[in-house]
């Protein structure tokens, strides 16, 4: 498993693109994927992409809500020199985090299969609200065996891609609830 | 320090003699004959004696007791009504002679001790003088210094202002203060940043209570689309919404709930870290909320701006240091408000929805969804500062001139100590100081000639009088020890300063006796009228003499009037002539009075200065001291008085309508406050502040040992009632009859000032219609029993009602004309009117009655009177 997951990271961070590129970086740069934390709903796309602009060394070139992923182009010699893989991560993540006041964040790819996890929907109800959803999703998504979540109020529902054998839909409702997020009664039987 | 006030063994032999055979002469057969049935050793009326009364007017208890023999007898009250009654000759010839001895010896008295005794100055005097004198017109010290005492209705009398230990250390600790932010330690000033603040920022209250339904965010007068109002459901997580931007994009607070134990709203983003002048503006609406729309509000609403000390023990920013002022609010139309106003280490602005009725929507099912009421928005709040015209600024150059902030240099001035910097902890806040610019401190390339210069500026404008040249240089000798001892300049010639702050000639009104001279003369105006030093103009008449004169003099009281600094003296004055300092000494029972709140409170006291402000300006006579034509009100007291047509938050004269009580300082708000208990009132303390504080007749104390009355609440019986069978008591019958009149007329009044047909009660009763009060409130009061204002004046007079009372005590102006020179005078003087002060004392009033009755008049009267200006 632990392979198969940092073969996804290497693989990733080595992957070159040939679209997108911005005028202010140098075109024959590189583009790096990586999956993208407080992703939790579309609306948050143009939010990911005006915190990104905020950097002048980081450039967005694009954006998988479907699976939390974005490219970024960047030049590691300069933004990150002398830094590992693992760290670019780490350094990319402070980054986004210090600029989105810890909304947005980096991880690494997931290194597990789309099809091998599982993904889970728990109905909720509360105000179609961006820090609400926020709060949702921060409630879930750093919990062990969660790979990636979604928090909408509006559609009334959290999303979760877990790790089957590491968590389960419960412990994502009870980390809900003691955040004060109310589930729909038809949610479990 | 004091000079004693009577001499007490010092009245030569032959004095007492000549007035006890006078006594035993002409007066013993007199008294004998005429008041010794009732006031001898057995009967002992009123607890009077005389034929124990000694003649012995050096002593102080005994003269009094002669004066109130004299005064009984004078007025006609005694022998009483029902005994014998002497021939007016006789009689005329007693008093005549008593007023004689008595006059002769008040004026021996005051020949010896002077008139008024030494007296240093008050909290507020204090901190009035300091502003001035360093141009830091904010700066707090009054809180710090222990509370002045008071004597005769005055905390400015000599009597009351002793000095000991603690006083000394907190003027230390006040001087130090005070230098610490007069003295500038960096070469410019510091940067002025303009802020705009949300009401809902981070950190505040008010985020966690708009999260919860006490409020809400709009956009352009409608719900902010990105900020759905709690209903059912409510916002989750508050870090969340802070670190989203939430309340930063801009929107406009709508709050439905009002300041209360657990909600203090404040703009928490600006904490003061350079205390100085800040440019405070605000745009506020008011809006009517319904279960989730923003309809237009029911009328102009008002928000209340204050000051608010942040402390660093846990306890801070719970309440306002001060009120900077109400503010309206205008229906869905934005109004834009700016003021200037000082502000301290760790001050911010305090904001709190005044006119709303105290509601909250938190614990409700549906929140704001289901709540349908008024509300006030805040757009937002800009501050503006430090705003300085100079650098260093005018504080800095009354101590330094313009000397140079230059870099302390420490391997240049080796063996010389640096000025140490008191470092103050920035509590909250997200404004930041500059960066440190390094250690600044004066320079000065001939000290000794420096600081005998500065010396020679300062030390004349913080004496207030020409200092002579050995006092100077006791001052400089303290500044050349420092220098000596290794002090650097500044910190030599701050020692000398801190010295002065704490010298009695500064903590101390010096007067000579006598005559005043001419700066004390201006002195005691300044006092008067501004409760602080003289400004520059008024100490260039003293110097010159000018101010003797008595046209200059009567210039300059028209020109400290017209100072908006003569604002300290209309507070100062009515807070303890008409007691208004004691204006929260209460808190009106909730279930009785739910419609009061603070800024009720706050438009009573306004109320209250802003009338006396109208009649000096307008020098209207006594007469409106109980009865006017006008009232000074806003919209929240209009409501409260039941006078329509008064919109906003503003003081403003207001013409009453025919048959309204208003007006007069006897019917309004603030006096009918602090005479009631908070639950119920009582004719004897209301009676008792009218014959003391209005009619210049102060009640005798009640006797020890009987009980007072008890107030009942329930609604079975009503206060008259119950004093009918106190007043049975023969001991208690005299006084009541004086006290009670205007007791009983006042009864139309609650304890909030509102007018009343029945008392409120909380057991029996009728149910209340709801009148004024706010909807939003709930009522679960009754009423009682139906007042009865009617009553009879001491000299048979009769009255139905306040209307009548109010006229009969208004035609006769002259002892409300009296008592009001008396007040004024005690406040000025810093004493109380001698007995032999009472002949002056007529021939202002009667100056004042012949020039038309104007209490400006009155006043020009008092200043320009020998009372006034001798000691």
């Amino acid at each position: 498993m632990h392979g198969r997951r940092l073969f996804w990271v290497v693989a990733c961070s080595l992957y070159v693109g040939s679209f997108g590129l911005a005028a202010d970086q140098p075109p024959d740069l590189p583009t790096t994927k990586h999956q993208v934390t407080g992703l939790f709903s579309k609306e948050r796309v143009p939010d990911l992409e005006k915190i990104v602009r905020q950097l002048s060394e980081i450039e967005l070139v694009r954006v998988d809500f479907a699976t939390a992923e974005a490219e970024f182009r960047y030049d590691i010699a300069k933004v990150f020199p002398n830094a590992t893989p693992e760290q670019i991560v780490e350094r990319l993540d402070q980054m986004l985090r210090n600029a989105s006041r810890h909304t947005f964040g980096i991880k690494p790819l997931c290194a597990t299969p789309r099809e091998e996890l599982e993904r889970v929907e728990i109905p909720v109800l509360g105000l179609d609200c961006k820090a609400c959803c926020l709060a949702a999703y921060e409630a879930i998504y750093k919990l062990e065996g969660v790979e990636q979540a979604t928090a909408s109020f509006k559609e009334g529902l959290v999303v979760a891609w877990i790790h089957p054998g590491k968590t389960d839909v419960k412990m994502l409702e009870t980390a809900l609830k003691q955040r004060n997020v109310t589930l729909k009664e038809s949610a479990r039987p | 320090m004091r000079r004693p006030t009577f001499l007490c063994s010092g009245l030569p032999a032959m004095l007492l003699i000549a007035l006890t055979t006078r006594a035993a002469g002409g007066a013993a057969p007199f008294l004998q004959m005429h008041c010794a049935g009732c006031h001898d050793g057995a009967t002992k009326a009123g607890g009077l004696d005389l034929t124990a009364l000694a003649l012995e007017l050096d002593q102080p208890e005994n003269f009094s007791r002669w004066v109130k023999v004299h005064d009984r007898l004078e007025a006609g009250e005694m022998p009483p009504k029902d005994q014998p009654r002497p021939p007016v000759e006789e009689a005329n010839a007693f008093a005549t002679q008593l007023r004689q001895s008595l006059l002769e010896a008040d004026r021996r008295r005051l020949a010896a001790a002077g008139r008024t005794g030494l007296r240093r100055l008050t909290r507020a005097e204090y901190e009035n003088t300091v502003r001035d004198l360093f141009d830091m017109p904010g700066i707090a010290l009054a809180g710090e210094l222990p509370a002045d005492g008071s004597a005769h209705g005055f905390d400015k009398n000599c009597d009351a202002l002793d000095i000991s230990h603690v006083n000394v250390t907190k003027y230390l600790e006040a001087a130090d203060h005070t230098l610490d932010y007069a003295i500038a330690t960096r070469p410019m000033p510091p940067t002025v940043h303009k802020r705009r603040i949300s009401l809902c920022n981070a950190g505040g209250f008010v985020a966690h209570v708009v999260l919860n339904g006490d409020g809400v965010l709009l956009v352009d007068k409608k719900i902010d689309p990105e900020f759905p109002p709690s209903g059912e459901q409510g916002h989750i997580d508050e870090g969340a919404h802070e670190r989203m931007g939430t309340f930063e994009r801009g929107s406009s607070v709508g709050l439905f709930r009002h300041e209360d134990e657990s909600l203090s709203p404040y703009f928490i983003d600006h904490v003061t870290i350079y205390p100085g002048l800040y440019r405070v503006r605000t745009s506020l609406f008011a809006f009517q909320w319904d279960q989730g729309q923003v309809l237009p509000a029911r009328g102009t609403e008002a928000a209340r701006l204050s000051v608010v000390q942040l402390t660093g023990d846990g306890r801070g920013g719970q309440h306002p240091s001060y009120v900077l002022g109400y503010f309206d609010a205008p229906s869905l139309e934005s109004q834009e408000h700016e003021l200037v106003t000082w502000l301290n280490h760790n001050e911010l602005i305090g904001f709190n929805t005044a006119s709303l009725a105290p509601q909250a929507n938190y614990y409700k099912k549906k929140r704001a969804m289901e709540f349908t009421g008024p509300g006030i928005a805040c757009d937002w709040l800009d501050i503006e500062g430090p705003l300085y015209e100079v650098w260093p600024p005018v504080s800095h150059r009354r101590l330094f001139g313009d000397l140079p902030l230059v870099k302390f240099d420490a391997a240049a001035q080796a063996g010389t100590r640096p000025p140490l910097r008191k470092q103050v902890r920035q509590l909250s806040g997200k404004n930041r100081p500059d960066p440190d610019a390094g250690l600044f401190t004066v320079q000065s390339t001939q000290p000794l000639a420096d600081a005998d210069r500065l010396l020679a500026e300062f030390l004349p404008n913080a004496f207030r009088r020409p200092v002579p040249d050995e006092v100077r240089a006791d001052y400089l000798a303290q500044f050349a020890a420092r220098l000596q001892e290794g002090d650097c300049f500044e910190t030599a010639l701050r020692y000398a300063y801190r010295a002065v702050l704490c010298s009695p000639e500064f903590l101390y009104h010096v007067e000579p006796a006598g005559v005043l001279d001419a700066p004390a003369l201006a002195n005691r105006l300044s006092y008067f009228l501004w409760n602080s030093l003289p400004d520059a103009r008024l100490t260039q008449l003293a110097r010159s003499g000018d101010i003797k004169r008595p046209d200059v003099l009567q210039g300059e009281v028209e020109r400290l009037l017209q100072d908006p600094k003569s604002q300290r003296f209309i507070d100062d004055f009515l807070g303890q002539w008409l007691k208004l300092r004691q204006i929260a000494a209460n808190d009106p029972d909730k279930k009785l009075y739910p419609e009061f709140n603070p800024y009720l409170q706050d438009s009573m006291v306004a109320e209250t200065r802003a009338y006396f402000r109208e009649l000096l300006e307008k020098n209207l006579d006594a007469s409106y001291l109980v009865r006017s034509d006008f009232a000074m009100l806003n919209q929240k007291l209009a409501a409260h008085y039941g006078i329509p047509g008064v919109v906003g938050s503003k003081i403003r004269r207001v013409k009453l309508p025919d048959g309204c009580p208003r007006g007069g300082f006897l019917t309004q708000a603030a006096i009918l406050k602090v005479t009631a208990n908070g639950t119920t009132t009582s004719p004897v303390p209301r009676g008792a502040f009218v014959m003391d504080r209005l009619l210049g007749q102060p009640p005798e104390p009640p006797p020890s040992n009987v009980a007072a009355v008890e107030p009942d609440v329930r609604g079975t019986t009503t206060i008259r009632e119950q004093l009918a069978k106190h007043r049975s008591e023969t001991v208690c019958a005299s006084c009541h009859a004086k006290i009670d009149p205007a007791g009983f007329a006042l009864e139309s009044f609650d304890v909030i000032g509102g007018f009343r047909t029945r008392y409120r009660s909380i057991g029996e009763g009728l149910s209340a219609e709801r009148g004024a009060i706010d909807p939003a409130i709930g009522i679960g009061f009754k009423l009682g029993p139906e007042v009865d204002p009617q009553g009879v004046l001491p000299d048979e007079r009769t009255f139905h009602d306040i209307l009548e009372f109010q006229s009969l005590i208004a035609a006769e102006p002259r002892p409300l004309l009296k008592n009001l020179a008396r007040q004024l005078a005690v406040y000025a003087t810093g004493r109380e009117v001698a007995f032999s002060d009472r002949e002056e004392m007529d021939a202002i009033i009667d100056r004042t009655l012949a020039e038309g009755g104007g209490i400006r008049t009155l006043l020009h009267e008092l200043v320009q009177s020998p009372l006034f200006q001798s000691n």
